[in-house]
């Protein structure tokens, strides 16, 4: 829980730069969230990994994801009992080194390591700057700002595929993506050196829920390790699942057990019974799993069977982006206009499935016809599916800050963020196994030909590529397909859940 | 403790590790070596081994590296191989002279020997005759180093010259004309090869590459059975 210090001093401070250092340090960090989803192919082929074990490229995506979530919980306490500019600075640091391994990386392994490093040391930022920034305004003040952090932690995320794509396509090739963040990264610390020196912080002991976030965390990498498919064509499921699952679940249960009982929780489990909270929760959950199975499938989709580079992929998912931040400002605005989050949330994410189910339709033409002037209708569909998951954005967050109150907020914010996180780790880690399994399936009797077997083996083998073509579509097809169906589920809840906005109350 | 003694524990220690060292059995030469771990490699029950080509290959030479368990004839491996940018994942198994290939898609399917032969024929490498193992007695003016750490195991780096025609059977790939040169590590008194390197212009007269073999599991039984087809 956030609680800011009310202290006279820090206040003093330039506080402009310290959010603009900070927030430029966060903004590094969430760029290297989905930096990778452009980049997969020529980092697997680096590690060297066979383009046809796409599995193992899973990993490099869950490990971040799963880094940045189990420090979430517990840094915004260090940063209480440390100082906020210095665990910004140590984590900054963190995520730097992370940067390095991944960038040197030799093997996969410590491609992942440096991952889940970057993921930790960069989702420790954002409840530091949260916090930060909720120390240096006061409480009038603060929703601006907080939202201002929030926001330009979804934009980095957004941009990031983008940024990986161009880096990649370039001369320098993918590691640049992460050898850069090391100067970007020593910069923020050089600059911000005097304030992490000076005693000025406000520091003060704080109990910490380890136990609480040790429960936490390990509930979610049990949970990802058990939804791993490590071998597809025999599983959807990792190995262990029959064992992993269950302990996964035994975990999150203590999880809400102790969370009752402990004097100091991460999060105030008694709110769930709140269906406001919980359903915007949950909304929240399934619409980040949906923008995480754009973000990855649309650009591997762009590769495998448009054979576009990572660039050309980037650039494609840069449609659906695009319909991020408009969807985002017109569900704010609807919300306000029409009162109610619970409608505008709904449609957003009808709107979003409706977009999915388009693009589950796509076939090897689909990126060809012209609809008005250079705009395609691909280039509609995926601006519609952006135009959606931005619209339950304003709805669902506000009405899950209304349901926490003034002196939560920052929790809050946080554990949007957390839950968001959650969704995107679940349902992509669902979405990759179950997809493979299924292209494998489609495929166990596919024989390639062989040279000198058949005398017309160009023929066979023009043949056999379009079927693998079709497999791969058809895997895409059942994947959005899927998605779209979670996203209804997502709009029937917020539909049914979501409270409508406080009435203003007038100073 | 009485003044004095750690000095002379010391001195003691010092004079009995020198008589030890200077007293222990000397490691055989470097061609006595080779020959020594050429026959143990070649009689043994099974093996793991791990392939990688580093350095200029070519179009030519689509092999990047190649892993799996060995107890010649018979192997099962998980092969590499670059198309393009991209890197392909196969995997191979040589059972009693039939040939079982699983590509992209698929199940596995049987391959004749010319087919192989057009991309891989990982027999080849650790052939009684033609393969490595062999190759190590054929390797001309060795000279031995000193112990170095290998995958966790001290071995005697052992240096020499292979010739061109040589590789070309091991690998037909590589090019006939060169000379080359290899270098093994083998381990004393149990004679197993760790690791065989070979670099020169393998496969380009003008550009350099690197084939490195890594062992383990040395004698632990392998046995390969034919897969289900389909």
């Amino acid at each position: 829980m956030i609680t800011p210090f009310r202290s006279a001093r820090l206040r003093s401070v330039n506080r402009p730069a310290l959010l603009a250092l900070t927030g430029a340090g966060l903004f590094l960090a969430s760029l290297d969230a989905y930096v990778v989803v452009t980049a997969l192919l020529p980092m697997l082929t680096s590690v060297h990994i066979a383009v046809n074990r796409p599995e193992q490229a899973t990993p490099i995506i869950t490990g971040f994801l799963l880094g940045y979530l189990a420090v979430m919980p517990i840094a915004g306490g260090l940063s209480d009992r440390f100082g906020r500019i210095r665990v910004f600075a140590a984590c900054l640091t963190l995520f730097a080194f992370g940067s390095f391994l991944t960038a040197s990386a030799p093997s996969l392994s410590q491609l992942v390591t440096g991952r889940l490093l970057q993921g930790a040391g960069g989702g420790a930022l954002v409840p530091a700057v949260l916090a930060l920034a909720a120390d240096l305004y006061p409480a009038g003040d603060r929703s601006p700002v907080l939202g201002a952090v929030s926001a330009l932690q979804e934009i980095g995320s957004v941009l990031g595929p983008l940024w990986g794509g161009l880096v990649t396509a370039s001369s320098f090739g993918w590691t640049w993506i992460f050898w850069l963040n090391i100067p970007a990264a020593a910069v923020i610390i050089w600059a911000l050196w005097p304030e992490v020196r000076s005693r000025r912080e406000e520091r003060r002991p704080t109990s910490l829920d380890w136990v609480g976030a040790l429960l936490a965390t390990a509930g979610l990498a049990l949970l990802t390790l058990a939804l791993y498919a490590a071998n597809p064509e025999q599983s959807p499921v990792g190995a262990g699942f029959i064992w992993q699952a269950p302990l996964s679940v035994l975990c999150f249960a203590l999880f809400i057990w102790y969370e009752r009982r402990t004097s100091h929780p991460l999060i105030n489990v008694r709110r769930f019974r709140d269906s406001s909270f919980s359903g915007s929760a949950l909304t929240n959950a399934i619409a980040g799993a949906g923008l995480m199975v754009g973000l990855v499938y649309i650009p591997v989709l762009a590769n495998a069977v448009f054979s576009m580079n990572a660039s050309g992929s980037a650039l494609l998912l840069v449609r659906l982006m695009l319909g991020i931040p408009v969807g985002a400002l017109l569900g704010g605005w609807l919300a306000y206009r029409l009162r109610s989050y619970r409608v505008v949330a709904a449609l957003g994410l009808v709107l979003a499935a409706i977009g999915f189910l388009m693009l589950s339709g796509w076939n090897e033409g689909s990126l060809k016809p012209h609809l008005i002037g250079p705009l395609t209708l691909a280039d509609g569909e995926l601006f519609l599916t952006g135009l959606g998951l931005g619209m339950e954005i304003a709805p669902v967050s506000a009405a899950l800050l209304d349901a926490v109150g003034e002196a939560e907020r920052g929790a809050g914010a946080s554990f949007l963020i957390v839950m968001r996180l959650v969704g995107m780790l679940v349902g992509f880690s669902l979405v990759a196994g179950f997809g493979l399994w299924e292209f494998h399936r489609a495929t166990a009797h596919l024989l390639p030909p062989l040279p000198g077997l058949n005398l017309d083996f160009a023929t066979q083998f023009a043949l056999y590529t379009l079927k693998v073509k079709q497999a791969i579509f058809d895997e895409y097809h059942l994947i959005f397909r899927v998605t779209a169906i979670a996203l209804l589920v997502g709009a029937a809840v917020a539909a049914a859940t979501l409270r409508p906005l406080a009435r203003p109350r007038w100073q | 403790m009485r003044p004095g003694s750690p000095p002379r524990v010391l001195a003691a220690g010092l004079a009995l590790a020198m008589t030890i060292s200077a007293c222990g059995p000397q490691p055989p030469d470097g061609a006595t070596l080779l020959k020594q771990s050429s026959q143990r490699m070649l009689q043994l029950k099974g093996f793991h081994f791990q392939m990688q080509i580093n350095g200029f290959t070519g179009p030519g030479e689509p092999v990047q590296s190649a892993q799996g368990d060995a107890h010649p004839p018979d192997l099962h491996a998980k092969v590499i191989l670059k198309e393009g940018a991209v890197l392909l994942e196969v995997e191979v198994i040589f059972n009693a002279d039939k040939i079982y290939l699983k590509s992209f898609t698929g199940g596995w399917q049987q391959l004749t020997a010319a087919q192989v032969a057009q991309f891989f024929d990982a027999r080849l490498l650790f052939d009684q005759q033609a393969g490595l193992f062999a190759a190590m007695r054929d390797t001309t003016s060795p000279s031995r180093g000193n112990s170095e750490k290998v995958n966790g195991h001290d071995a005697f780096p052992v240096e020499g010259t292979l010739q061109g025609p040589r590789m070309h059977q091991l690998l037909p790939l590589i090019r006939e004309q060169g000379t080359y040169h290899a270098t093994y590590w083998i381990e004393t008194p149990s004679n197993n090869l760790w690791r065989a390197r070979v670099t020169g212009n393998l496969f380009d007269a003008s550009q350099a590459a690197t084939i490195v073999f890594d062992f383990s599991n040395h004698d632990h039984p392998v046995s390969v059975s034919p897969p289900p087809l389909g």
